[in-house]
């Protein structure tokens, strides 16, 4: 009783830091080793088959005189071999959204699903406390994690940037590469943490989380990085293998050319569009034995190719990564807030 | 000081209230039971005193006068939910850790001794004890913390009747060695009658009784009076009553302890459970308009 009747009224010193880091990393040290084996398992592939490549392309660079038909036909072959990405392109693609969703989507879900909230956020350190420590580590550790794997996707693919094949800036490479990569997964991670709040339970809010980070990186790709910067425009046929080309069009005298009045023309002189891919074939019979490019070129036309060059690479990553992290940030913010409001 | 403190208090999830209107003012010291049928709001108490859930309206101070939920209401109560949420896939061990972790106090070694008392291995998973050492396990984790507020969420309910017997008996033993206030929710009266001292009676989100099981006990009468006689012309508030031939019993709760009893009618004390299944069947059988209104 006498116990009770001093109760303190002055602000408690709260439960340090450092000790609510050590219930975080007890209780994720398990999921932190299934993220990091199935990483290290994907790791030891791509330092297989990119030893290969690598080794590959150094002997494509040896070979001289480099014009001569025996190295285009080695230059083919390689590029048949290694330009296809595949199912490891698909995987990589997705790696930053599904580490970042399995690991996110948990923290608070399986809490909730299992009833453990009941014991987790009535202990002194209080929910607010717990979840800032479950969340910020989780999230920081997801990045890093899919940055450092992004070194090794990075290493692997250099011979496709050096031979031209791929451009760093190609949206199959440029996602899982460099610290856009990290963003990515954060962005997954954060997804994951507000979706498990808001389902309660892990399963729907893994699948929720990765099918909206789909979405994000769908838009990313297809709408928002080729404006991060206004593209360039050249005249020159030939872009380096590097820079990433958009779009092309004609012009005469500076002013674009519809596509269809450049289709009239050719047709003209006996040139057939085929299908709707612009590309032009020779009518059989009427064949003039000439390039229909030239035929333009020789006209007057210029063709012009908006591209993103590959110098844009690195500022391209710090855009991307900047509104992916202020994202998950907003993210975050919402989901702490929330909890902090909702019933349990 | 008041452990409890309510003014007003009420929860709603959606258009319903499962609490409303709850004024309560609970001194420390007190085994405090709180009964009622399923859905009465036991539950939806409990959880805004340990501050999972917030009030919808009104308000709640806990230990002298800390608002529900916060810090200092936290590190002074400790809670244990009916399923006994531990992390299954956790040893004993790496449970104590983590409560040691999530507190400013905790007796690490007076929650070992206590375990091996009881013989549960440090070793063990937690999910593979049995339900008994579940339950007191959990008990452990919340004492070790040195609560000066305890609260049990229907805890004993899942429990065989030894291990029942096992787990009350710490509570009480903790109450007389630390002083700590319990707050419990049952279903089992009986057991409340050997143990509790303070009795709250919720019926549909509304409490219908608080007080000292003393003073409850003091302030009702089962009386024995003629069929034609009235109590409520008397004053008193007739609870329960049953016809037994040209008499009628009935459970009356006096308006001040001490009431003579008209000649020819005959009065004997009433017990917690007698009283409780009084109040909880007149529930069952009468709905409260105020709340059907509410709801509408």
């Amino acid at each position: 009783m006498t116990a009770l009747a001093a109760a303190p009224l002055m602000p408690l010193r709260p439960v340090p830091w450092t000790r609510l880091a050590w219930v975080t990393w007890r209780r994720y040290r398990a999921t932190l080793a299934g993220v990091t084996g199935v990483l290290a398992a994907l790791a030891a592939y791509l330092v297989v088959s990119g030893e290969r490549m690598h080794s590959a392309y150094a002997t494509l660079s040896a070979c001289r005189p480099a014009h001569s038909a025996r190295c285009a036909f080695a230059y083919q072959t390689f590029h048949d071999t290694y330009s296809q990405p595949g199912i490891l392109g698909v995987v990589l693609l997705f790696l930053p959204g599904i580490v970042g969703a399995f690991a996110g989507a948990p923290v608070l879900a399986r809490e909730l699903e299992t009833g453990t909230f009941r014991y987790a956020w009535t202990q002194g350190a209080g929910r607010m406390r717990w979840a800032i420590a479950a969340t910020i580590p989780g999230a920081v550790g997801v990045a890093a994690i899919i940055g450092i794997f992004g070194l090794l996707v990075t290493w692997y693919n250099t011979p496709l940037y050096d031979s031209g094949i791929t451009p760093r800036l190609h949206a199959t490479v440029f996602p899982v590469t460099g610290i856009a990569a990290a963003g990515w997964a954060l962005a997954g991670f954060s997804l994951g943490a507000l979706a498990g709040l808001l389902w309660r339970r892990v399963l729907p809010a893994l699948a929720t989380a990765f099918a909206v980070w789909f979405g994000l990186a769908f838009l990313a790709a297809n709408q928002l990085r080729a404006h991060y910067r206004a593209p360039l425009t050249t005249a020159s046929l030939q872009l380096p293998g590097s820079d990433l080309s958009l779009n092309q069009w004609w012009a005469r005298h500076g002013a674009r050319v519809p596509a269809d009045r450049i289709n009239h023309i050719l047709q003209a002189v006996g040139f057939q569009q085929s299908g709707s891919s612009g590309k032009v074939t020779v009518q059989p019979g009427s064949a003039p034995s000439i390039d229909p490019v030239h035929y333009l070129l020789r006209r007057g036309y210029t063709q012009i190719t908006s591209y993103q060059p590959d110098s844009r690479y690195w500022p391209f990553q710090w855009i991307e990564f900047g509104w992916l992290t202020a994202l998950s940030a907003a993210l975050l913010a919402v989901t702490l807030w929330t909890l902090r409001r909702r019933p349990a | 000081m008041n452990v409890l403190e309510a003014v007003g208090l009420g929860r709603r999830y959606g258009t319903t209230w499962a609490l409303r209107e709850c004024t309560l003012s609970v001194p420390a010291g007190h085994l405090v039971a709180v009964v009622g049928p399923n859905g009465a709001g036991k539950s939806t108490l409990l959880n805004l005193v340990v501050g999972l859930s917030r009030p919808s309206a009104g308000h709640l101070t806990v230990l002298g006068g800390h608002p529900a939920g916060s810090l200092a209401a936290l590190d002074g109560i400790a809670f244990v939910a009916q399923d006994m949420s531990v992390y299954r896939h956790l040893t004993v061990t790496d449970m104590l850790h983590l409560t040691r972790n999530l507190n400013r106090r905790f007796d690490t070694a007076y929650a070992r001794t206590r375990l091996d008392e009881l013989g549960i291995h440090l070793t063990q998973k937690a999910g593979r004890l049995s339900g008994g050492q579940q339950a007191q396990l959990s008990l452990t984790l919340a004492l070790a913390r040195h609560p000066r507020l305890l609260v049990l969420d229907e805890p004993t309910a899942s429990l065989d009747p030894l291990a029942r017997h096992d787990f009350m008996g710490a509570v009480m033993t903790a109450m007389v060695d630390d002083g700590v206030s319990v707050v419990l929710s049952s279903h089992m009266l009986a057991e409340l009658e050997r143990v509790a001292d303070y009795l709250v009676l919720l019926a549909r989100g509304r409490v219908r009784l608080a007080g000292t099981v003393e003073d409850l006990l003091a302030a009702h009468r089962l009386v024995t009076v003629p069929a034609d006689a009235s109590s409520r012309a008397l004053g008193w508030e007739v609870v329960e009553r049953s016809a037994a031939g040209s008499m009628t019993h009935q459970l009356i709760r006096l308006p001040s302890v001490g009431s003579p009893l008209p000649p020819g009618w005959q009065a004997r004390p009433v017990g917690i459970e007698e009283l409780t299944l009084a109040y909880l069947r007149e529930n069952a059988a009468a709905p409260i308009p105020t709340l059907a209104g509410a709801i509408r």
